[in-house]
C-alpha cells in the first residue's frame, strides 16, 4: 500500500480554484477506481471528482466551503498494491509541472534574459501568478520553501512569507494588497454566486416595493402560547405560513416570467426561498412544498435549513428551486425596513421586518403595541400594483388574524 | 420496435449485434474520458453521450476505404476505425496535435475550429474523384456548424461539381449554451434542396436509420450521383465539454423526453426481440468496455511527454534546409537533461 495524495486539477481550462462543496467519502473508506470523491464547485460548474486510485481514503483535505488552489492536496489515499506500483506520477496537468519528468526527458533550461528576475529565480518552481505576487509583496521566492508538488511555491507560501510574524494566515479569500495600498478581494465561490444572482435580478426584472406595518399582537401572543407548551418558535414560521396563505389567495405572486417565451408561468408548488446570513455570505436555501407543511412542520424544517445554512452541510440542491423568498429585514439594530430586491427568477420577495413596541393607533388612541414592518418587491412584468396591494393586505390580515 | 425495420436488411444477426457493442464500448470510453479530465489527466474532454447510435451507424455504413472527415466529438467514429483510444487521449491532454496517421485510418484529425473541416472535406472529395478512385468522404458536423459561412461555400462547392462527399449532421441541438431554435430558423436538411442535392432528416438515436441512410447516401455518391445530406436528429446529453455546465442553461425537463429515447437501450430492446442478445451477451460485452476503458486510462498515464525540440521542429520540412538544422541545433543546447 502506497500513499498518495491526489491534487485538485484544473478542471476547467485555466481555473486557479475551485470551492469544496462536500465530500462523499470519510477517512478509512475503501474507494474503487471513479468512485465519487466530492463535489467542488469551480467558476464554471459543479462537479464530481471521481478517484483516480482504488485503495483507502487517509485523509480528507479542506472542509466544505472552503476554497482550494489548484494544485492543492485535496485526499490522500493508501493506493491498493496494483494502483501504487505504477510509475506515472500525479496529474500531470496540475500546471503541467507536477510530474517529475522521467530519465532521459529534457527540460527548457530558462535563459537568464527571460525575465529581470530570473537570474535570482533560478530553480525556483512556481506559477506565473504566484511569482506576480511574491513581486507585488517583495517575496524574494529563493528563500521561499515550497509546500506544493516537487516543492512548487503556492500562494500560501507566497503570502505566509509576506507576513511579518506567525499570526495564522487569511482564509484564501483574503485581501490582498494593491499598489495604492487598495485592497483588491478576490471574488469566488458563494460572493461571486450572489453577484451573479443580484446582477440578474435588477439587470432583468423591473421591480417595484411596497410597505406595510402590521399588527404583530396576536401573532406574538400565539407565540408565546406555543412556548409555554414547550415548543420554542421563533417569528420566521407564521411569516411563511402567513405568506402561503396569501400566495393561495393570489397564485400570481408564486411564479416566474419566461424570458425565452414571454409567458408567465404560475407554479403548482410552493417552495419558501429563506434568506439566511453566514458567515460565507447570504444563502438561501429552500422549504419544499411549503402549502402543504402544518406549523410545526414549517418550524422544525425551516429551523433545520438555516442551521445547515450557517453550518456549512447543505447541497446545491438544498438552495435551489424556490418559487418565492423571504427575509429578514433589520432582525438586530434599529432598522425598520428595506427593499428586498427579487430573487430571479421568481416574481416576489418578502421582507419581514423586527417585531417590537411601536406606537399604534388602536380605537382612536395611541398605544405601544407589538408591530412589524413588511415589505415586498415584486416583478413589474407580472404583478402591477394593485395585485401587490392587494397581496400585501392579504398579507397582513393573515398575520393579524393568527390565533394560537 | 416490433416489426423488423427495412434498414436492418443486408446485416447479418452477427453484424447487428456488433453495432450495439461498438455503441455500448464508446459510451464507456466516454465516460471513461470524463471521469480522467476531472482526475486532471485530460486537459479538456467532450462528450458525445447520446449520440453513439449516428457515429457507429455512420462509421459502420461506409467502406474502409472511405475517408472520414470530423470535428471534435466524433472519438467514437475514431474508435470504430480502429484508432486506439488511449493513444486518442493524448490529444485531449496536450501532447500531440495528431496521435495517429490519418492515412493509415481514412480518418483526419479533429477540428476544433467550428465547420472550418467541412470545406477540407469538399476539396479532398473532388480530389478522391480526379484520381478515379472510387472512395467517398463522410463529413461530420454539429448543428451549430450549419450556422458558418464555411458550411455555406463547402455546400454549394460540393452541389456544383458534384464532389462525392456525404454530409453528416449529428443535430443535437445545442451549439454550446445557444439552442437550435436560436440561430437555425428553419429545417437543416431542406437546405440541400437549395444546393442541388438531396438532404434527408433522420432519427439519429436510431443506429439502424443512421446506417441505411448514410450507406445509400455513399452508394450514391460512389455512383457519381453526387453530394447528400444527411440530419441525424439527435441529443446532447451531457455538458458541451467539461468545462462547460448545462445546468445553467437548460432544464432537466428538457433532457427527460431524450432519456427515454436513449439509442443504447433502445435498440437493446429491438434486438432482444428478435432474440439476437441474450443477457450472456450483454455481459460479456459490458466486460469486454470494462477491460476498454481500463487499457485506455493505463495507455493514456504511460504516454511519453513530447520532445520540445521534435515538436517544434520535425515537421516543417520534408528536406530541412541547413539553417533550419542549426537553428534546430541552437534550440537543443538551450535544453538540459533532467536527472
Amino acid at each position: 500500500m502506497a500513499e498518495r495524495t491526489f491534487v485538485l486539477p484544473d478542471l476547467g481550462e485555466g481555473l486557479t480554484e475551485a470551492q469544496l462543496v462536500r465530500w462523499r467519502v470519510e477517512p478509512g473508506a475503501r474507494v474503487e477506481v471513479n468512485a465519487p470523491l466530492c463535489e467542488v464547485e469551480t467558476a464554471k460548474a459543479v462537479v464530481v471528482i471521481p478517484s483516480p486510485w482504488a485503495g483507502t481514503v487517509r485523509t480528507v483535505h479542506g472542509r466544505p466551503g472552503e476554497s482550494i488552489p489548484v494544485g492543492a492536496a485535496l485526499v490522500t489515499i493508501a493506493a491498493a498494491d496494483e494502483a501504487g506500483a505504477q510509475p506515472e506520477g500525479e496529474a500531470v496537468l496540475v500546471g503541467y509541472g507536477s510530474r517529475t519528468p522521467g530519465p532521459g526527458e529534457v527540460r527548457r533550461r530558462p535563459r537568464s534574459s527571460a525575465s529581470p528576475s530570473a537570474s535570482t529565480e533560478e530553480g525556483v518552481r512556481a506559477a506565473p501568478f504566484v511569482r506576480q505576487l511574491a513581486r507585488e509583496l517583495g517575496v524574494d521566492l529563493t528563500a521561499v520553501a515550497g509546500s506544493g508538488p516537487g516543492g512548487r511555491i503556492t500562494r500560501a507560501d507566497v503570502e505566509a512569507a509576506a507576513r511579518p510574524d506567525d499570526r495564522p494566515g487569511p482564509p484564501p479569500q483574503a485581501p490582498e494588497a494593491d499598489h495604492d495600498g487598495d485592497q483588491r478581494i478576490s471574488v469566488v465561490g458563494i460572493r461571486k454566486a450572489i453577484a451573479r444572482q443580484m446582477v440578474r435580478s435588477v439587470s432583468t426584472i423591473p421591480q417595484f416595493t411596497e410597505f406595510a406595518v402590521f399588527d404583530a399582537t396576536a401573532l406574538m401572543a400565539a407565540r408565546d402560547a406555543a412556548r409555554h407548551k414547550g415548543r420554542p418558535i421563533t417569528p420566521l414560521p407564521y411569516f411563511i405560513l402567513a405568506a402561503v396563505e396569501a400566495v393561495r389567495r393570489h397564485p400570481l405572486l408564486n411564479s416566474s416570467w419566461d424570458e425565452s417565451r414571454d409567458e408567465i408561468v404560475v407554479k403548482k408548488s410552493v417552495h419558501v426561498g429563506i434568506a439566511v446570513n453566514t458567515p460565507n455570505g447570504l444563502l438561501v436555501p429552500v422549504l419544499r412544498d411549503a402549502d402543504q407543511l402544518s406549523l410545526e412542520a414549517i418550524a422544525e424544517r425551516s429551523s433545520r435549513l438555516i442551521e445547515g445554512a450557517r453550518g456549512g452541510s447543505l447541497s446545491p440542491r438544498d438552495m435551489s428551486g424556490s418559487t418565492i423568498t423571504v427575509t429578514n429585514v433589520g432582525a438586530s439594530g434599529p432598522i425598520e425596513t428595506g427593499t428586498p430586491i427579487v430573487n430571479p427568477p421568481e416574481c416576489c420577495v418578502i421582507g419581514f421586518g423586527a417585531i417590537r413596541l411601536r406606537p399604534m393607533v388602536v380605537d382612536s388612541q395611541v398605544m405601544a403595541r407589538q408591530s412589524a414592518w413588511i415589505s415586498i418587491s415584486v416583478d413589474h412584468r407580472i404583478v402591477d400594483g394593485g395585485l401587490a396591494t392587494e397581496f400585501l393586505t392579504a398579507l397582513v390580515g393573515e398575520l393579524e388574524a393568527i390565533r394560537a | 420496435m416490433a416489426e423488423k425495420p427495412l434498414a436492418a436488411d443486408g446485416l447479418s444477426p452477427q453484424q447487428l449485434l456488433d453495432l450495439y457493442r461498438k455503441m455500448v464500448i464508446i459510451r464507456r470510453a466516454d465516460q471513461e474520458a470524463l471521469n480522467l479530465q476531472r482526475q486532471g489527466e485530460l486537459g479538456l474532454w467532450g462528450q458525445f453521450l447520446g449520440q453513439e447510435a449516428t457515429q457507429v451507424g455512420a462509421t459502420v455504413a461506409m467502406e474502409s476505404t472511405d475517408w472520414i472527415v470530423p470535428s471534435y466529438r466524433e472519438f467514437g467514429m475514431a474508435m470504430c476505425r480502429g484508432i486506439d483510444p488511449g493513444e486518442m487521449l493524448g490529444y485531449f491532454r496536450g501532447l500531440t496535435h495528431g496521435p495517429w496517421d490519418p492515412r493509415r485510418y481514412r480518418f483526419l484529425p479533429f477540428t476544433i475550429s467550428v465547420a472550418t473541416q467541412v470545406p477540407h472535406a469538399v476539396g479532398f472529395a473532388m480530389g478522391c474523384r480526379l484520381e478515379g478512385s472510387r472512395e467517398v468522404v463522410l463529413c461530420v458536423f454539429g448543428d451549430g456548424a450549419t450556422s458558418e459561412g464555411d458550411w455555406h461555400e463547402a455546400m454549394n462547392f460540393a452541389g456544383v461539381f458534384q464532389a462525392p462527399v456525404v454530409f453528416l449532421c449529428q443535430n443535437n441541438q445545442w451549439a454550446i449554451s445557444v439552442p437550435l431554435r436560436r440561430q437555425t430558423a428553419g429545417s437543416i436538411a431542406e437546405r440541400a434542396q437549395g444546393y442541388g442535392f438531396a438532404g434527408v432528416r433522420i432519427d439519429g438515436n436510431d443506429v439502424l436509420a443512421v446506417f441505411s441512410a448514410v450507406r445509400s447516401a455513399a452508394d450514391r455518391a460512389r455512383r457519381g450521383e453526387g453530394p447528400s445530406l444527411i440530419e441525424a436528429v439527435t441529443y446532447r446529453m451531457g455538458a458541451h465539454t467539461s468545462a462547460d455546465d448545462p445546468t445553467r442553461y437548460r432544464l432537466d425537463s428538457d433532457l427527460a423526453p431524450w432519456s427515454s429515447r436513449d439509442p443504447i437501450e433502445t435498440y437493446a430492446a429491438w434486438l432482444r426481440s428478435q432474440a439476437l442478445l441474450d443477457e450472456g451477451q450483454a455481459d460479456s460485452i459490458d466486460a469486454e468496455a470494462e477491460g476498454m476503458a481500463e487499457a485506455m486510462r493505463g495507455k493514456l498515464r504511460r504516454l511519453p511527454l513530447p520532445s520540445p525540440a521534435a515538436s517544434l521542429f520535425d515537421r516543417v520540412y520534408h528536406d530541412p534546409p541547413a539553417s533550419f538544422l542549426k537553428e534546430r541545433e541552437e534550440f537543443e543546447a538551450t535544453l538540459e537533461p533532467v536527472e
